[in-house]
């Protein structure tokens, strides 16, 4: 750790002003816009990303209501086929992918491990900035007039649309630079800012999981970035790389697509995998059931998640010996994920569990992502794969993962850290209340989607055969059900910062470092630098008075 | 066999939609899968054994999960745990090695059951078909040479393969009740085959995303028996001596499965990707008139008048004249090479009977 002290505030003598923090140390547009905390930065990724969910979701919600009808409610074929698109762009690229490791990664994990800062806090400002290019470019798109590739970009349809493809490429390929650049900064942060004491297996899960993911991000995402600039070159000067009329490979595009996609599942799900860890464990106050194992299969996951992107193109017409293998490690990585659900109800079970609104999320998580996962088991059986391959099934199965459990997961780390983030609480009551709605619409939305796939539904259909409507009509009622619930949660959160309800210093009583600095944190996190002498996840150590009392 | 193409008469007269008249299939008794009609079983056999794992584990996970909130749930805001273990090897080792044999034979099972659907049987390599996916329409040629559109009829109880070709981007060929489905990948041969073993008319859906009418693109599997077959039902175009009626249903027949998804066919259609055919012709007495009509012809706009000839170049080489106005002036259109003449002229029966007086 660099030797600077940081500038001390000095307690001030009226007991009526607020102690400084993060939040109030500063003020104006510049002191924002050109910040390098990372708590601030978090919180820009917070809302820019909150903002891409619920652009994502209002498309979601339009492609629902249009399937009401077996002819289509709403629009025409390609307006159905762009709406669905943006919905499936802006979830991945703008909000699943960076939201997690951008926005909680970003508060959080620098505090956990006992710094006072990222590794390189520029580099952390540019990582947003590109967020935002990233995000207005996907917006421009959508004003030259869309794009209609699906968010897979598959070649060589997407080389002979007339649409606002290299746009989205090109936002796409600067979004893969936030993205690399976060992970990068996160490497350095864990490797190099550990607080003393701080050994790696004293780091919570949260910083292993964010840590696995960050490896990931930069070793898989230049692949996408080559891929979609690929298809820039092709579309613009003609070059045959995917396009069979000019001598490419179609399945080539597949395959350079999912060798980046396939890891980012993992990017996607090792940070909420790491949330519900911290968050299962603090709720139950009980350590983590078989923490070596579970930071071990992170590790895990992050490794073999490099070789099974083949399972996205079983019916590509790959050849016999490519199916075997990846069929085989497909099921080999649900073994570290298996492992990881069994130490999550491992860890509930005798543990002293507090049915509070985070953790209610994270029970919505435990259920869903069981659901989520199994049904992955399914879809790795390479024959059962060749019925059910890009039919709803697969739309189900990854909405549990994609939906289900990663946006659960962040929205339950969101009213985890909230209180510290702010040192505000929101309505428990309503934040409980939303908590029953979003579980069953999800369920309703989605479940469903299981039946009539596997009746043979295909996806990415404006219009379909009429025996699918009863499944198709149950689906867009959940979805609206699903959608209130958000609607409240937006609600009460943002009425939480008007009402400014205090909370407490240690408002749920966990034990790692993000819950021994102030509520909310001073500028430079920890007003003395910390020692960590205990193991990680001992809650022998809970000074029960920081729960009771208000934060400063 | 005219009646039979004609198929449903009780049918609303003027829908466009390809699947109308084929019946929704049977679905089997645990009420997920559509009823099978081919032999590749080990597809249901295997979807139920890891289904039935996955309900398994799932009342396993979630019941211990549900029990332990309850039982364990905190009373008193300062409640310790009943327990403070960090680990169990012994259940640890368990729970890895359980699941991994159970998904290693899932893997194996999965992986036999592939080569099963992948090795293409002698007899099904003498039972070759065509298929041509092209935006957004399926061709098929039958191992005599002879061809169809937009449905295709196998025997009952005989190997089938289908050689699958693309003209454009990637399609994919998927027979739910036959358990098949393959990617059509421009530029390379890929081949499916399956014994269909229930008489019957199937759903074939294009499984891969391919632009605008992709959910449009579907073909109707009729399986049928020897003495069916052997009568070519497919090749029973009507003659121009034939009824008029039933040139003009045949014609509709084909417009349905090959030209709707881009041309408005139906006063109700909303379709407008290609000109309209409302308002080809206009009848006068018991003659049709071709209207006038702008066209692109070598970058010059001229005027014409529509006639066959034009109607048999546009769906010939539909670029050689594009319609002036926007926004069909951009073309776009694939050439349909694979529609014959006597086909040609019940379309364009079809057409005229479209005519307003």
């Amino acid at each position: 750790m660099t030797t600077n002290t940081p500038a001390v505030d000095v307690q001030t003598t009226q007991p009526a002003a607020p102690r400084e923090n993060y939040l109030n140390c500063s003020s104006g547009f510049k002191s924002w816009a050109l910040t390098l905390d990372h708590k601030r930065i978090g919180l820009m990724y917070l809302v820019g990303t909150g903002l891409a969910f619920l652009a994502g979701g209002v498309f979601a919600l339009l492609v629902r209501l249009h399937l009401w009808e077996p002819e289509g409610l709403l629009f025409e074929n390609t307006a159905y086929n762009q709406i669905f698109t943006l919905h499936g762009a802006f979830m991945v690229f703008l909000f699943v992918i960076p939201a997690i490791p951008g926005s909680i990664g970003n508060v959080v994990m620098p505090i956990m491990v006992g710094a006072k800062d990222v590794a390189l806090p520029k580099l952390n400002l540019l990582s947003f900035y590109l967020w935002l290019i990233g995000a207005i470019l996907a917006a421009a798109a959508i004003v030259m007039g869309g794009f209609d590739t699906g968010w897979t970009f598959y070649a060589p349809y997407s080389l002979y649309t007339d649409q606002a493809v290299v746009t989205i490429g090109l936002a796409v390929f600067i979004l893969g630079f936030s993205s690399i650049f976060t992970g990068l900064n996160f490497i350095v942060t864990v490797h190099k800012l550990r607080a003393p004491g701080m050994t790696w297996f004293r780091m919570p899960l949260f910083v292993w999981a964010i840590y696995a993911t960050a490896v990931l991000q930069v070793l898989a995402t230049p692949v996408l970035g080559i891929t979609v600039l690929l298809v820039a070159f092709e579309r613009l000067y003609n070059i045959g790389i995917f396009d069979p009329r000019l001598g490419g490979d179609p399945v080539l595009f597949e395959h350079f697509f999912w060798f980046y996609s396939h890891p980012a599942v993992y990017i996607m799900v090792l940070p909420a995998f790491g949330i519900i860890s911290e968050l299962v464990t603090v709720h139950s106050r009980k350590p983590l059931f078989g923490y070596k194992l579970i930071a071990f299969s992170s590790i895990a996951i992050a490794i073999i998640s490099f070789l099974v992107w083949g399972h996205h193109m079983f019916t590509s017409g790959q050849s016999t010996y490519a199916m075997f293998a990846f069929s085989f490690l497909t099921f080999f990585v649900a073994i570290p994920t298996a492992i990881k659900e069994f130490s999550w109800v491992a860890t509930v079970w005798k543990g002293s569990v507090a049915l509070n609104s985070p953790m209610l999320y994270t029970l919505a998580f435990l259920v869903i992502f069981a659901i989520g996962g199994l049904t992955g088991v399914i879809l790795g059986a390479l024959n059962v794969d060749l019925h059910l391959h890009d039919t709803y099934f697969v739309v189900a199965h990854f909405h549990y993962v994609m939906m289900g459990s990663i946006a659960l997961a962040f929205i339950a780390g969101l009213h985890h850290w909230w209180p510290k983030m702010f040192g505000v609480m929101y309505n428990e009551v309503q934040a409980k209340i939303a908590c029953a709605i979003i579980f069953v619409g999800f369920n309703l939305t989605f479940l469903p989607q299981f039946i009539m796939g596997s009746r043979g539904m295909p996806r990415r259909y404006a219009t379909y055969v009429p025996e699918y409507a009863p499944y198709h009509q149950a689906s867009t009622i959940g979805a609206m059900i699903l959608a209130s619930g958000v609607a409240l949660m937006v609600f009460y959160l943002i009425a939480s910062l008007l009402i400014r309800k205090k909370a407490k210093e240690n408002q749920w009583g966990g034990v790692t470092l993000d819950w021994q600095c102030p509520t909310p944190p001073p500028h430079l996190n920890f007003d003395d630098e910390p020692k960590v002498v205990h193991e990680v996840y001992d809650y022998s150590t809970l000074d029960y008075d920081s729960m009771q009392r208000d934060c400063s | 066999m005219i009646n039979y193409l004609i198929q449903n008469p009780q049918q609303q007269p003027e829908s466009d939609i390809p699947w109308d008249g084929v019946p929704a299939p049977e679905i089997d008794g645990f009420g997920q899968l559509p009823v099978q009609a081919a032999t590749f079983d080990h597809v249901d056999g295997l979807f139920y054994f890891t289904y039935a794992v996955c309900i398994f584990f799932f009342v396993l996970i979630t019941g211990v999960l549900l029990y332990s909130v309850v039982a364990h749930r905190r009373k008193t805001w300062d409640q310790k745990p009943l327990s403070n273990v960090t680990h169990n090897t012994p259940l640890e080792v368990v729970w890895t090695l359980i699941p991994l044999i159970i998904v290693m034979i899932m893997f194996a099972w999965g992986f036999k059951g592939s080569l099963d659907m992948t090795t293409v049987p002698h007899e099904a390599q003498r039972n070759t078909y065509k298929a041509t996916a092209k935006q957004w329409s399926w061709g098929f040629t039958y191992p005599d040479g002879t061809s169809s559109l937009g449905e295709v009829w196998v025997e009952e109880n005989k190997p089938v393969q289908f050689l699958l070709e693309s003209t454009d981007v990637l399609h994919a060929f998927y027979i739910p009740s036959m358990r098949v489905k393959r990617d059509i990948v421009p530029g390379r041969y890929q081949s499916v085959w399956f014994k269909p073993i229930t008489k019957g008319t199937y759903h074939l859906f294009c499984a891969e995303y391919c632009g605008k009418d992709h959910s449009r693109m579907y073909a109707k599997v009729h399986v049928v028996d020897a003495a069916t077959m052997a009568d070519q039902p497919w090749n029973q175009v009507p003659a121009s001596d034939d009824p008029i009626e039933d040139r003009v249903a045949y014609g509709k027949q084909i417009a349905k499965t090959l030209c709707a998804s881009c041309h408005k066919i139906t006063p109700t259609s909303t379709v407008n990707t290609g000109p309209s055919w409302l308002d080809l012709f206009t009848k006068e007495g018991d003659n049709y008139v071709g209207r006038p009509r702008e066209v692109i012809e070598g970058g010059e706009t001229k005027t014409i008048t529509i006639d066959d000839a034009y109607i048999i170049e546009s769906i010939k080489s539909p670029a050689a004249k594009i319609v002036a106005e926007e926004p069909y002036n951009k073309g776009g259109m694939s050439n349909f090479d694979n529609l014959d003449d006597p086909r040609i002229a019940c379309l364009i029966d079809f057409m005229k009977s479209l005519a307003g007086n």
